[in-house]
């Protein structure tokens, strides 16, 4: 497919390497012919303590220490995002996040960039489809000083008309790049696709439209009724001892005031139903490819199983899209597939890229991966292949403290069972061919996959409807709207 | 640290705190070392080194690693080329073969290279062409320099990559691929006089090459101005100013890593606080001092919002170099970027991967593995009057290119 005229092309070169390869030639001689020698003695895996306390105002911390470095890390989480939104309000997590580190009551936002700036550290806010964060490093003689910033930023922000404006306009300019960016272009619409108009499937970033309307009321009003302690999480990762982790979280979040927090009932995403959107990009150098389907929920009973697979499909260890893409036919760089898991549902994205005039091709292999995968029993090799890499690379995950930190964290946001964390292992060797089967039968519904090509549709239109793909919706990229159920921007004929 | 007798240097590490063990092997190749006509063909080169040897099947290195739950990946830039495998250290004789193996015997087929051909276009396509502000770099070095290599980024052209053969990759494996090229760093949970006897069993018996080749052009000094604006389907304008600098390890090195942070790094540093906030005239602004093996360039561009001029962000971004090289910085501000430092320093060495790239470079950059840690107190010691000679020094109109890139057609010429 590949080698154009390549009976010539290796001739010549077979003639080349006479003239030229003679010293590389004497090395492969001597070069003994043998297999890989044997490993060494295993060493045993320590798995960093943690220990977890809960604050008089029910701010749940998590600590995990570590004496490599004289660091401090934090990650704090509030239940607040998407999901959390007003109706008619999207966007309004994404702005109350960007505008947390933009002045408080007794900060301005130049005060707050100078602080942690002189401390040695760093403070980055953001948030998702069910949750805003707070992430900081700092040199461990300031812990007091970032930890009490981020508080103060957590929870006294001001949200300043004129801090609203800047932030707006920004996110207004980012976004404009973004909509020029073919990856986040077709991340957004295939959310969408996947999770229709629940929550899940909203742009973390807002979008232009949505993020012009939000006004002050409503960032105040959010970040009131959600940026409570008994709604948030702290993990902090440092060369403390555990008492002086928690004393610290005391001293910098023990003031924060508990509050009401509204239950929110969940909501389950609309089932699975085929659509194909092609966004056309003229000019584009590839067509970013995105295949997509409802998957679980993060704690689902079935969440281990269908990760498994994913990782079969598309992950370390295993990777049939890297292998047939790639490695086999040299249609992309990179080609893969994830789970994204949330409280009530999730997702199976898989994702590559490809020149122009090979977009179809690389569109059938990776559907006919998708649909190969509840149709033809799972080569054990294979899903062993996925469960050595898992447990093989433990090791390798626990050597940063962190990582021990955000997988507790994880569990208690989720709320799985903590000793779910001491049998994780256990369980993903315990997994067979048949559990993986079942579930990858009961998830992946290969009629009823989502697609999105983004890139220069004219070039390769005929091949998608000569593929028989005739059902698909067609959207010029300044026509797309994510705020519609159509994709496409009202044509009101005023622009 | 040792050498051994085939020229390889190896550096030991012994880190204890988790059973995992990383070996780096640096190769002092990258894409300065090509030839006009063979640009991006290191980076290309690295992708071959996966794809066979005597006793390793293609694409069978990555995979072993990572049925044993390891990590293995490879980086090319402008002086180095990087392999480096991450497994739980019982599996340390593997990783040693594995390099071994390669260093000494690779194979690749015509086949497999047309195939890796293309995958580093669609590498390109990806990273460079499609994406919005892509190929700034390109834009930029294109232009900065006339001579030196740094004129072309890593990845190369697509033509030069069209034209690579498969005798290009021999060439160029028996050129730069020798042990009296290459620097094993070992970082992890190992006894060292165990780990140095299998060093020497598997990555010892490679046999010594010819010396290598260091005939890289030298930039000329530039005295004149550039000026330029072009066109690119980008979403927004961009504006550059750039200064061709020093080298990495220069003694005025130090001061102008100072200078970048205080110009760039974080919310409060100079150019965001002035662009972003204050004059609310930019997007985004970013300023580096660009250190490397050969004197290369400090450089700050701006993104430019719809509705504002671009001349507008240029001359806000000129009059913050202008300022810092005609009143200097504050004690406060010197303070800051050495907290900053001091902060970059410790979390850039937490993991064992971090901790080999600190000694790789140390000892293949600066030829001085005392380096790694003696960096520390060089920035610490940096004063005010260090920041605003070499702010005064660097920063000349002669040495300046000024690009302006505005949203239109690819590649084309404005003004």
């Amino acid at each position: 497919m590949i080698g154009r005229g390549p009976r010539l092309r290796r001739a010549t070169v077979v003639l080349i390497l006479a003239l030229v390869s003679l010293p590389v030639a004497d090395h492969a001689q001597e070069w003994p012919r043998e297999g890989p020698p044997a490993p060494l003695a295993a060493r045993p895996v320590v798995v960093p303590p943690y220990q977890i306390r809960t604050l008089a105002n029910g701010l749940q911390v998590v600590v995990v220490l570590q004496h490599e470095q004289p660091s401090v890390a934090f990650r704090l989480i509030v239940r607040a995002g998407a999901v959390q939104e007003p109706a008619g309000r999207p966007g309004v997590a994404s702005l109350v996040a960007t505008l947390l580190n933009q002045g408080t009551s007794t900060r301005s936002a130049e005060a707050i960039a100078t602080e942690i700036d002189s401390a040695g550290g760093v403070i980055g806010v953001g948030s998702g489809s069910e949750l805003t964060f707070v992430n900081g490093a700092v040199i461990k003689d300031r812990t007091d000083l970032a930890l009490g910033l981020a508080a103060d930023i957590v929870e006294h922000p001001a949200f300043a008309p004129e801090e609203i404006e800047l932030q707006r306009r920004q996110v207004l300019s980012s976004l404009q790049v973004a909509y020029d960016d073919p990856e986040y272009i077709a991340n957004a619409v295939l959310d969408r696709l996947v999770f229709g108009e629940h929550p899940y499937g909203r742009p973390d970033l807002g979008t232009p439209t949505s993020i012009a309307r939000i006004t002050r009321d409503d960032l105040v009003a959010f970040h009131r009724q959600w940026f409570v302690p008994n709604n948030a999480l702290l993990a902090i990762v440092g060369d403390l001892t555990a008492d002086e982790a928690f004393a610290a979280a005391e001293r910098a979040f023990g003031g924060w005031r508990r509050g009401d927090v509204p239950a929110i009932p969940p909501t389950t995403p609309p089932p699975p139903a085929r659509r194909i959107v092609v966004i056309d990009r003229p000019g584009s150098a590839q067509t970013e490819i995105r295949v997509g389907i409802l998957g679980l929920s993060r704690g689902h009973p079935d969440y281990l199983a269908l990760e498994l697979a994913t990782r079969i499909l598309g992950g370390e260890g295993a990777n049939r899209l890297f292998g047939v893409l790639r490695t086999q036919n040299a249609l992309t760089y990179g080609a893969g597939a994830d789970l994204h898991a949330f409280k009530s549902s999730g997702e199976i994205v898989a994702e590559t890229n490809t020149r122009t005039a090979t977009t179809v091709e690389a569109l059938k292999l990776v559907i006919g991966e998708f649909a190969r995968l509840p149709r033809d029993p799972i080569n054990p090799d294979e899903l062993r292949g996925a469960e050595d890499f898992i447990t093989g690379h433990y090791p390798l995950l626990i050597e940063s403290s962190g990582a021990i930190a955000e997988e507790v964290i994880a569990h208690l946001f989720f709320g799985q069972a903590l000793s779910e964390i001491d049998t994780y292992l256990e369980r993903v060797t315990r997994t067979t061919p048949a559990m993986v089967q079942r579930v990858a039968r009961e998830v992946i519904k290969p009629g009823q996959l989502s697609v999105v090509l983004v890139g220069s549709a004219s070039a390769f239109e005929p091949q998608l409807r000569a593929a028989g793909f005739l059902d698909y919706e067609l959207i010029k990229l300044a026509d797309l709207d994510l705020d519609s159920p159509t994709l496409r921007r009202a044509t009101s004929g005023v622009r | 640290m040792t050498t051994l007798d085939n020229g390889l240097q190896v550096v030991f590490l012994e880190d204890h705190s988790t059973p995992i063990v990383h070996l780096a092997m640096w190769y002092h190749v990258g894409s300065k070392d090509e030839k006009p006509g063979r640009t991006g063909f290191a980076h290309l080169f690295e992708h071959l080194m996966f794809k066979g040897s005597k006793n390793v099947a293609p694409d069978e290195h990555p995979s072993a690693i990572a049925s044993l739950g390891g990590e293995s990946n490879a980086e090319t830039d402008e002086d180095t080329t990087v392999y480096w495998e991450t497994v739980p250290v019982q599996h340390l004789p593997l990783v040693l073969w594995l390099e071994a193996d390669r260093m000494a015997s690779l194979d690749v087929s015509e086949e497999k290279f047309r195939a890796e051909l293309e995958v580093v276009k669609e590498e390109r396509r990806m990273r460079f062409e499609n994406p919005p502000f892509g190929l700034l770099p390109e834009l930029i070095y294109d232009r900065a320099f006339t001579t030196h290599p740094y004129k072309h980024q890593t990845i190369g052209s697509m033509r030069d990559l069209e034209a690579a053969s498969i005798a290009d990759v021999r060439a160029f494996h028996d050129t730069y691929y020798v042990p009296n090229n290459a620097t094993a760093v070992l970082v992890g949970d190992f006894d060292t006089p165990q780990a140095r006897a299998l060093v020497e069993k598997y990555l010892g018996r490679v046999p010594r090459g010819r010396p290598v080749p260091r005939d890289i052009p030298s930039e000329p000094p530039h005295t004149t101005e550039t000026r330029a604006t072009v066109t690119q389907p980008w979403p927004l304008a961009a504006v550059v100013v750039s200064y061709h600098i020093t080298r990495d390890g220069d003694p005025d090195a130090y001061p102008l890593h100072i200078l970048a942070k205080i110009l760039s790094d974080g919310d409060s540093s100079r150019l965001y606080r002035s662009l972003v906030y204050q004059k609310q005239v930019a997007l985004a602004v970013d300023g580096a001092a660009k250190l490397i093996e050969h004197p290369n360039l400090f450089y700050t561009v701006a993104i430019v919002p719809n509705g504002t001029q671009p001349s507008t962000v240029l001359a806000a971004l000129q009059a913050e170099i202008d300022r810092v090289a005609s009143d200097g910085v504050t004690a406060e501000e010197l303070n800051r970027a050495k907290r900053q430092f001091a902060r970059d320093y410790i979390l850039n060495r937490e993991t064992v991967r971090d901790k080999a790239l600190q000694l790789g470079h140390a000892v293949v950059i600066h030829n001085d593995i005392r380096t790694a840690d003696g960096e520390f107190d060089l920035f610490q010691n940096v004063t005010q009057d260090d920041v605003t000679r070499v702010a005064r020094k660097y920063f000349v109109p002669g040495s300046r290119m000024v690009l302006t890139i505005l949203p239109g057609p690819a590649n084309g010429t404005a003004q």
